[in-house]
Parts: C-alpha cells; sequence; structure tokens
C-alpha cells in the first residue's frame, strides 16, 4: 500500500487538525455529560448557553471591552518590561563583579513577581489600570532582567575577546555578541514572565478593577451567570493560546531552536 | 551460552513516509550459527545488517521468516539474546556494578550473589576497580567493555553485538576487540557480529557473512589461528587475503 | 570556586592551612555569599525610608518591618497564618504530583494519549489556574477544596508535561538493554522509565511549585480567610503597609530558601550525577 508523499501545507493542516480534534471530542463530552446528568445550569452550562451568552457580549461589544482592557494592560506593561529590563540586564551582566552582587537580588525579585506584588500595587497606585499595568511590569521586568542577567553573563568570554580583538566598538559589541548570546535566555525569561504577568492579571482583575476579563469572570460569579464565566474561562485559554503560538513560539523557534539549545517545558 | 541461532526467510519491509513508499530491509535471509560460532556480519550501509540485529533481539518485527535459538522460536527481546548497543547502553543512574547486575536482578537473584556474579565478571575484564563509579565517569571505551560484561553476566544463550566498537577511538577499538577475542575464546559464547569494518570482521570471527541489500552475499570462513592479536595477524598473509577477499564482496554488494 | 590541595609538603605552613580552611569553609556556605547583595539594599531602604522621600503610610522602613515581624510572631499570627499556607501548598503540592507523575508517564509512554490528550493539556494550562475561581467558588463556596483544586491544577501542568518531556527524552537504546537483559515490560517502568525521566520530573516540580505558590497566594487574597495572601490582602483592606512588606518579604524569603537550597540542588544532583542532559 502506497500512500502519496504529503506537501508541507497538507502536513500543516493534518497538524492543525489533529490539535482541533479532541477539543471538540471534549467539547462533545462536555455537552453529552450535562444533558445525561441533567446538570444545573447555575452549576455547569451546556454549550448553547456560552455560545449565546457570547454573541450577546459580542453584540454589546461587552466582551470587546474587557479584551482589549486586558490586553491593553499586559501589552503595556510586558513592552516596558522588556525596553528596561534587557538593557539593564546586559549593562549588568558585562560585568563580573556586577552581575555576582546582581544576581541573588534580581534572582529574590524575581522569584516574588507579579501576584506578589497586587496589595502593595494597590495601595501605591490606588485601583484601576495603574496598579495592574504596575503587576504585570514588574513580573515581566525583574524575570526578564535576571534572565538576561544570567544570559549575557553565561556568554563565554572567548566570544567577547573574539569581538573585541577584531575591533568591535561598545555598541557593535552589544549589537553583535551581547544581545544575540544571551536571547536564547531573554527569550525564554519573556516567556516565564508573560506567564506570571498573565495570571497577576487576571488576580488583579478579579480584585482591583471594573473592567476586563478577571473582573468579568469574577461579576459574573455574584450573578452566577455560569456561561459568562465559562465563555471567559475559554476566551482567556483562546488568548493565551495565540500569545503563545503566534508571538512566543515563532520567537523561541527562530532563536532557541535555531541555536540548538532546549528548553524546559510548562 | 551455547546454544545455535538459526534465521529462515527472514523478511522486513516497513512504510517509509518521507519516500511515501514501502521499503524492503531485508528480503530473504537465511543463516545458520552454530553453538560457541563467532560469526561477524559486514555489508555496506544500508545493507539491512542492523535490522536484522534488531529482528533478531526482538526490538522490530519480522514481516515473514523465523528466527529460532536451538529449536525454538523467539519473538519480543528476552534475556536468552543479550545484546551490545553501539552507544553502550549503560543505565547512567546506576553505578557500573548496578549494571552488570542488572540481567541477575531480574532474574530475582538475591543481592549479595549478584554482587559476586557481577564482580567475577567486571575482573574478567579488568574492570574491578570502576565497581563503584557512574557510567559518565568513564571513558567510552570502558563504558562499553562494561557494556560487554553486562550482556555477558546474564548468560545468554546468544550475544548480539550492534557495531560495538564503533563509538570508540581506534587505539581502544584494538584493545577491546583483543579483549573480546580474549574472552570469547575463554567463554565461548554463541556470537553474531555486527560491523561495518571488514579487518575487525576478519580479526573476530570464525566466519564472516556478506549481506548486500537485504539478502546473504557470501559466508567466509576465518580460519586464523587463535590466540588472535593484532600485532600478529597484522603480519599474517592469511589475514591480508581473507580481507581483501570479504572487502572485495563488500565493494562489489 | 574549587581550591586542589596539592599533596606535597608533609610540614604545611599554619598560615596555609587557616586559607584552605577558610575556602573550604566559605565556599560551602556560599548562602553567605549570596546574602552580601542584601545588605546595602537593606541599607538603601532605611536610608530611602529615614529620609521621607515617600509618605512613612507609603513606605515604611526595615525596622518598623521587623517589628511588626516580631510582633506578629510573638502573637502566633504569622506562624499560624504560614502554617496555613504551607499546608495547604503542601498538600495541593503532593496530589498535583500524585496525579501529574502517572499521567505524565502515560502520555509519554503511549503515542495514543499523547494525541488525545496533549491538545486538552495545553488548552487547559492556557486557561490558567486563577481563571477558575469564580466557578469553584460557586461549586465549592470559599473553603478548602477551591483553595486546594487550584493549586492541584496549578501544579498539575508543569509536572505532566515536564513528565512527558523526561519520558520521551529517554534514548531508545535503554528500554531495548533493559529487556534484552530481560526485565519485563512491566519491570521498565520502575527500573528504566521512572530514572530515566527523573531529572525531568524534579524540573516539573520545582516549575509547579514555582507557580503554585502564586496560584496559592492569589487564591488567598481572593478567597482566603487564613493564610499568607490573605494577611497581605487584609493589611490593604485596612491600610498597613508594613504588614504587607512584611509579607512579601516572608514569601520571597521562603520561596529563596526553598527553591535555591532544596529543590534547585536536588535538580542538579539527579541531572548531574547521572550525566543526563535536562534542559
Amino acid at each position: 500500500m502506497t500512500r502519496r508523499r504529503q506537501s508541507p501545507a497538507a502536513r500543516r493542516a493534518a497538524a492543525a487538525a489533529g490539535f482541533a480534534v479532541p477539543l471538540v471530542a471534549l467539547a462533545a463530552i462536555w455537552e453529552l455529560t450535562v444533558r445525561a446528568f441533567d446538570v444545573n445550569p447555575r452549576v455547569f452550562p451546556s454549550i448553547g448557553p456560552v455560545f449565546l451568552a457570547a454573541i450577546d457580549a459580542t453584540v454589546d461589544g461587552t466582551l470587546l471591552r474587557h479584551v482589549a482592557a486586558s490586553l491593553g494592560r499586559i501589552a503595556l506593561g510586558t513592552a516596558i518590561g522588556i525596553v528596561v529590563a534587557v538593557p539593564l540586564g546586559i549593562a549588568m551582566g558585562t560585568n563580573r563583579a556586577v552581575s555576582a552582587f546582581f544576581t541573588p537580588l534580581l534572582r529574590f525579585f524575581s522569584v516574588l513577581a507579579g501576584i506578589a506584588w497586587i496589595p502593595i500595587a494597590t495601595l501605591w497606585f490606588g485601583y484601576g489600570f495603574g496598579a495592574i499595568t504596575f503587576v504585570i511590569f514588574n513580573a515581566v521586568f525583574f524575570v526578564v532582567a535576571y534572565n538576561t542577567l544570567l544570559g549575557v553573563s553565561g556568554i563565554p568570554p572567548a566570544l567577547r575577546n573574539a569581538a573585541a580583538s577584531l575591533g568591535a566598538g561598545r555598541w557593535s559589541m552589544f549589537r553583535e555578541v551581547l544581545l544575540p548570546g544571551a536571547l536564547p535566555n531573554i527569550v525564554t525569561g519573556i516567556r516565564t514572565g508573560l506567564g506570571f504577568a498573565w495570571r497577576g492579571l487576571i488576580a488583579a482583575e478579579m480584585i482591583a478593577t471594573n473592567v476586563g476579563l478577571g473582573y468579568m469572570l469574577f461579576v459574573a460569579r455574584d450573578f452566577y451567570r455560569t456561561e459568562v464565566i465559562v465563555l471567559g474561562m475559554i476566551v482567556i485559554g483562546i488568548l493565551w493560546l495565540l500569545i503563545d503560538r503566534l508571538l512566543l513560539a515563532p520567537v523561541e523557534r527562530a532563536t532557541i531552536e535555531r541555536w540548538g539549545l532546549v528548553r524546559a517545558a510548562g | 551460552m551455547t546454544k545455535s541461532l538459526t534465521l529462515r526467510g527472514l523478511q522486513k519491509t516497513y512504510f517509509d513516509p518521507f519516500a511515501g513508499a514501502e521499503v524492503t530491509a531485508l528480503r530473504d535471509i537465511s543463516l545458520s550459527v552454530a553453538a560457541g560460532d563467532f560469526v561477524a556480519v559486514v555489508g555496506p550501509s544500508g545493507c539491512g545488517k542492523t535490522t536484522m540485529l534488531n529482528l533478531i533481539a526482538g526490538f522490530l518485527p519480522a514481516t515473514g521468516g523465523e528466527i529460532r535459538v536451538d529449536d525454538r522460536a523467539v519473538a519480543g527481546p528476552g534475556p536468552d539474546r543479550g545484546v551490545v548497543f553501539q552507544s553502550f547502553a549503560l543505565f547512567p543512574w546506576r553505578t557500573v556494578l548496578d549494571n552488570v547486575a542488572f540481567g541477575p536482578k531480574m532474574r530475582g537473584v538475591p543481592k549479595a550473589r549478584r554482587h559476586e556474579i557481577a564482580r567475577e565478571y567486571l575482573a574478567l575484564a579488568g574492570l574491578a576497580h570502576a565497581a563503584e563509579r557512574y557510567p559518565n565517569e568513564l571513558s567510552g571505551g570502558m563504558q562499553q567493555r562494561v557494556g560487554v560484561v553486562r550482556a555477558l553476566a546474564n548468560e545468554p544463550d546468544v550475544l548480539l553485538m550492534d557495531e560495538p566498537f564503533a563509538s570508540v577511538d581506534a587505539q581502544t577499538r584494538m584493545t577491546l576487540q583483543e579483549e573480546l577475542t580474549r574472552i570469547w575464546e575463554q567463554r565461548r559464547p554463541t556470537v553474531l557480529f555486527i560491523t561495518h569494518d571488514v579487518a575487525e570482521a576478519v580479526f573476530l570471527a570464525n566466519r564472516v557473512v556478506v549481506l548486500s541489500r537485504g539478502t546473504v552475499l557470501d559466508d567466509i570462513a576465518s580460519d586464523l589461528p587463535r590466540p588472535r592479536s593484532w600485532s600478529v595477524l597484522i603480519e599474517h598473509p592469511d589475514f591480508k587475503t581473507l580481507t581483501a577477499r570479504v572487502l572485495q564482496q563488500v565493494r562489489a554488494a | 570556586m574549587s581550591h586542589a590541595q596539592p599533596r606535597l609538603a608533609v610540614r604545611v605552613s599554619p598560615w596555609l592551612r587557616a586559607w584552605g580552611f577558610w575556602i573550604r569553609w566559605s565556599t560551602r556556605r556560599a548562602a553567605l555569599a549570596a546574602l552580601v547583595p542584601f545588605v546595602p539594599v537593606v541599607a538603601l531602604w532605611a536610608a530611602v525610608a529615614a529620609a521621607g522621600v515617600f509618605p512613612a503610610a507609603f513606605f515604611p522602613g526595615p525596622v518598623e518591618v521587623v517589628r511588626r515581624f516580631g510582633a506578629l510572631m510573638v502573637n502566633g499570627i504569622l506562624p499560624a497564618y504560614l502554617e496555613d499556607s504551607v499546608v495547604r501548598l503542601a498538600v495541593g503540592t503532593a496530589l498535583g504530583m500524585a496525579i501529574g507523575i502517572p499521567l505524565g508517564l502515560w502520555i509519554g509512554l503511549s503515542d495514543r494519549a499523547h494525541r488525545a490528550l496533549w491538545p486538552v493539556l495545553l488548552f487547559f494550562q492556557a486557561i490558567g489556574d486563577i481563571a477558575w475561581l469564580p466557578i469553584l467558588l460557586i461549586w465549592f463556596g470559599f473553603g478548602l477544596a477551591t483553595m486546594t483544586f487550584v493549586i492541584v491544577y496549578t501544579v498539575l501542568f508543569p509536572v505532566v508535561l515536564n513528565t512527558v518531556l523526561g519520558v520521551r527524552s529517554i534514548r531508545p537504546e535503554l528500554p531495548r538493554a533493559a529487556l534484552s537483559l530481560g526485565a519485563s515490560r512491566w519491570r521498565l517502568l520502575p527500573e528504566v522509565i521512572v530514572p530515566g525521566a527523573l531529572p525531568n520530573i524534579v524540573t516539573g516540580l520545582r516549575n509547579g511549585l514555582g507557580y503554585g505558590w502564586r496560584a496559592l497566594i492569589a487564591a488567598e487574597m481572593i478567597v482566603g480567610t487564613s493564610g499568607i495572601g490573605f494577611l497581605m490582602f487584609d493589611a490593604r483592606r485596612a491600610g498597613s503597609v508594613v504588614e504587607i512588606l512584611l509579607g512579601m518579604i516572608v514569601l520571597g524569603v521562603l520561596w529563596y530558601v526553598v527553591d535555591s537550597w532544596i529543590l534547585a540542588p536536588i535538580e542538579r544532583a539527579t541531572g548531574e550525577r547521572w550525566g543526563l542532559v535536562t534542559r
């Protein structure tokens, strides 16, 4: 029995199908279970109400509002975090004594990063956008700075010496040696930091504000609107998957995998 | 360790997704290895010799034909067919001693006794001093000696060796080859040895089988005098003729 | 920083001996080296607080924090909250590993299980632990069940994913070697698969705990009635900055200690001792 060779497009389609099929099966199991056990819709909704809630929320714009708020906060906090953390981490990493000094410090703060800062953030910035963005920035900044520091200090001195002896000035050194050399660590740091930031975002939105996906979930609970809760959870899941697949994975592929490093999962 | 190995009409085909077609790795292999024989199998890359070993070892299912140890048909892997791997395959989380004692442990031999057995076999290969080390602390050559000894300590009916010295540097290889013949000449296990190195095959074996594109091309007796050592054999006229003859067969394949 | 002691002189100078002693002592106490950077930071903190750059209500100094720490220790609140938090985390983690490791082993070994479950795992991991709180509150109310679920959920994914990675990174010759030495298929699991995947499993545990304690704190803030997270959140409501900072420092120190001095060495020990590459 011979099968025709698969074209790359066909292989991609097959991979996408392979991803979708178990989820579709899960949805089917969901629907069947809810019906078979006659589950109280206030405990767990079936697919129908969730779908309707999605339509409603989209039509009257609330879903978009919450999604935009959440995404806006995370985008801003992450962007500022990365922009501040990377140069700082590189600057600290170039000097042995400085990096030895800052490594335990940054490690301590990156360990604490994110959620633990919510109470103090709301105290300093009040409720709302500022506090939440600070939590996100905090999560991304410390983790990325720490990882950048590790990455730069992990660059073999031989590489820097080679560049120096080839006449690299400060800026070239940064662009050609330090940044690429630390990039895999930076990317890992961004992934971890973003993970903490995303969780921090949802948690903070439950406590400290009146718009956003976390808020949407929390307020729905008050009214026992489980279909909105489930909708919110699914939207959160999809958003993170999109961030992961469309943003993080390609960047990792271009840096880490291309340069032959393997990272731990999860 | 003195049982015979018989292959009759062995066949292996599989589907290659990249080629989009079926590939025949082994066409029709029939081979008898008498008890206590040392048979080396050589052939060009892709001739199927590693596949053949994987079938005999039971790691892959055959698509046709049969494999018998003595008169017993065999299928999956088992302790009756010990294997020495090209990549050593020592368990990194166990000491050398525990690695060698693994086979007896699986058979339920109590700890004291199996450690005794393991030490005997380690001494056979001059590795007694390394018993408490971990594999990643040893050189490649030493690791493979442990690999050989580990297989032997389980006293298999047949010993299968899959290009065991290919991952080792040339000097160490010669030492290992001499050590292997020495051990074989003492214990006389039935050995099937896969290699791409023709000189190695002629040095070690008393029969050299040439494989080509999935079938047996030739079966040449290598009856050079024993005990064998490189310093002697390298000058031996018969060694040179035999090696040349086998090489010719392999290249023509 | 290793220092090879040459075994030359029979009569070793006492200075040399003292020096060697100091080297051995201080490198074993790497902890000390790690603490050194914090001293100037704390000093800076004290200086900024004393200078009144920020109002005291927003930025207390280290002295007040230490004083409050003492007070809370004495009246038993801090130890009680700490115990609550730690117990919840421990229970959740234990459960998460009890479910996650076998699940990871299964998915790692079975292609069919992998194809069926991997997308499901990724999707649920994407939803994240905290997003489950609202619906958990409806189901289980404000109690231990809710918090345990969140922690188990959080710990589960890193453990499963890393276990799968660990299983799949075992060189295929190892199970084959074991089978050829007489191991039955079932014995492969304890003899080859688990030891082979162990370094990755430890990594999974480490990552899982890292996310797990965060989930715990968030849950305690949103849901709890006790615990460090609750301490901080309640202090926020009362406007008491000192306790917030105290909570953060306690958390940071605790996790730093557990991660650097317990988990990381274990991870290193399994990975390096066995010469396996885990990352």
